[in-house]
């Protein structure tokens, strides 16, 4: 019992390491009116994933809606945002901007496809 | 029970399996330690280390954590609420502090959030959120040897709203120099954008309402930080009249590798509304009085696979003689332009020509009309090349934007048989200017034209341009 209780103890340090570690892949994504560069991202099921988000231009949004992830994305020269996420299933996933940022904001979205091995 | 038990033996021996590599343990031991931990994992996974066997140790280690790392976050959602607590409701914006990310769902997503971290807490520098967005244009033009002319040029409000992930919807509604009066020539309110988006495949989704004409750099990017010059080009205003829209359907997509399409089929132009100095402008139907008789058809290609490059081609086809019974002349537009960036350096250019066949029959009918020939030519064409530079560095919060660009802008290049070109509308401009960003959505702007014709007998006006343009 001794042994089982040292375990929990760890456990959340264990956990909280996975925002620390070191990820498996960094991918920087740009933002610009009205894309996302790069739009279409694959990853290998079960990394885990950075993405390092800029903008070009004015604020936008980062939204994966399967993933219940939302960011807002710093205007140009005002920073970035970091989204880290374990890409556990296989499939294709949508992001897309969350903020209106003009004529085509509809249409400024991506993928992320998720497959066993690349 | 017994896997949960396995689960958390091995995840504590590679603690202390770590724990003992770090200081140095004798290396006879640590093998035969992690031998074992390796054969404890293929309790939990009998797939573990089938696929590579690797004979370095801190490989095998490194394998062992990765391992482990997986085996965790099938147990996350238990242990996140722990490791991460939520950060008190109303504490001030705090920058790049990491965040835990709502709980999870109770089957799991297939994108395991972790963390959101960065620049992007609040609204920094207490900016509000409207739920709506917009832009606004504020301009003092001036004319040589004329005074100093402010106009409220553009006030523009957005609206979009989402009736799921798939239907959305998108409007901008535009009230232009101020005022609007019945009767009187002040400003207009004009609905620029209303469509709806139905969003099947990346690569493939459907567009409904009033839309803008994908053609050139400006028409479907005219917010005014996104551009210099307090005026848009001169050849985006009589060569491509933005702002372009027509009513319409067509098909949207991106097919990767930054590839990305637009191709409506759209109401078409008047050419009752055609004339020498601004072209074709002036057929723009912008959903009033339009026709879907003979409906234009209009793509762009656009590529932004580098980094802070865009090159788009586009091409408008469409016949324009609706309200001109007896001769239906077809507008045919070809167009190129890209917009690259180099450190502080930004070049963009564009090229475009127009065919208006029938232009001879199309004179001579609007002549017996109106009393007036219009001088409308079979060929008209325009390009611009604009370098400007920031002067700051790139980390500056503010920006300075040196330009200038080159304009050439011909609506008589090339006329029909038995009518003469106008040489005051075969032009040239010079516009020379700076903007500045206190913010990246607000810009103010000025800017000197030095603008030429070809004629001996009526002279070119220079203007200077004061403006101020933001959107939010």
């Amino acid at each position: 019992m001794k042994f089982l209780g040292l375990v929990l103890l760890l456990a959340p340090a264990v956990a909280q390491e996975q925002t620390v570690r070191k990820p498996d892949r960094v991918i920087s994504i740009v933002a610009e009116r009205f894309t996302f560069n790069p739009s279409k991202i694959t990853v290998k099921q079960g990394e885990l994933i950075e993405f390092v988000l800029t903008s070009d231009d004015t604020d936008h949004g980062f939204r994966i809606p399967s993933a219940g992830i939302e960011v807002a994305i710093p205007q140009s020269s005002k920073g970035e945002a970091r989204v880290r996420f374990i890409a556990k299933e296989q499939g294709t996933f949508t992001f897309e901007c969350s903020r209106p940022c003009g004529a085509g904001h509809n249409l400024m979205r991506g993928t992320i496809t998720v497959k066993r091995g690349l | 029970m017994v896997k949960r038990v396995v689960y958390q033996c091995v995840l504590a021996g590679l603690l202390l399996q770590a724990r003992a590599y770090g200081q140095g343990q004798n290396s006879t031991d640590l093998e035969r330690r992690i031998a074992e931990l390796e054969e404890k994992m293929r309790l939990v996974d009998p797939e573990f280390g089938r696929e590579s066997r690797a004979s370095n140790l801190a490989r095998r280690l490194e394998l062992l954590e990765k391992k482990m790392a997986e085996v965790l976050e099938a147990r996350r959602p238990e242990v996140e609420t722990r490791a991460l607590p939520s950060p008190p409701t109303g504490a001030p914006p705090v920058l790049a502090v990491a965040q835990p990310v709502p709980p999870v769902q109770p089957a799991g997503p297939a994108l395991l959030p972790v963390s959101v971290t960065g620049d992007y807490q609040g609204s920094p520098g207490g900016e509000t959120r409207l739920p709506v967005a917009g832009y606004m244009d504020f301009h003092f033009n001036k004319d040589a040897g004329e005074p100093f002319r402010p106009d409220f040029h553009r006030f523009v409000l957005l609206f979009g709203h989402s009736f799921s992930d798939r239907i959305k919807f998108w409007s901008e509604l535009e009230v232009e120099h101020a005022l609007v009066e019945g009767g009187e020539e002040s400003g207009e309110v004009a609905l620029e954008q209303a469509y709806l988006d139905f969003l099947i495949k990346p690569a493939f989704n459907l567009r409904a309402g009033m839309m803008l004409t994908p053609v050139g750099i400006v028409n479907e990017r005219h917010e005014p930080p996104s551009f210099n010059g307090v005026e848009r080009p001169f050849v985006e205003t009589v060569i491509i009249p933005t702002t372009w829209r027509e009513l319409g359907f067509g098909f949207t997509g991106d097919l990767g590798r930054g590839f990305r399409y637009r191709t409506y089929l759209t109401s078409s132009l008047d050419a009752s509304r055609f004339n020498a100095e601004t072209g074709i402008t002036g057929g723009r139907s912008a959903g009033f009085d339009a026709s879907f008789r003979n409906p234009a058809k209009v793509a762009r290609l656009e590529y932004a696979g580098v980094r802070r490059m865009t090159l788009g081609a586009s091409v408008y086809s469409g016949h324009s003689g609706y309200n001109m019974p007896g001769v239906n002349p077809r507008v045919t537009m070809a167009e190129l332009d890209g917009r690259y960036s180099f450190g502080r350096l930004d070049l963009r250019g564009l090229f475009a020509n127009t065919w208006v066949s029938q232009a001879g029959e199309l004179n001579w009918r609007l002549e017996q009309n109106t009393g007036v020939n219009p001088n409308v030519a079979r060929q008209m064409r325009g390009y611009y090349f604009e370098p400007g530079i920031h002067v700051l560095p790139r980390r500056t919060r503010n920006d300075v934007i040196l330009f200038t660009r080159y304009e050439k802008y011909n609506t008589q290049h090339r006329m029909p048989d038995g009518y003469a070109p106008l040489p005051q509308f075969n032009r040239s401009s010079w516009v020379a200017g700076v903007t500045y960003k206190p913010n990246a959505d607000v810009a103010i702007k000025f800017d000197y034209v030095f603008n030429r014709n070809a004629s001996a007998v009526v002279r070119a006006i220079n203007g200077i341009n004061l403006g101020i343009g933001w959107w939010f």
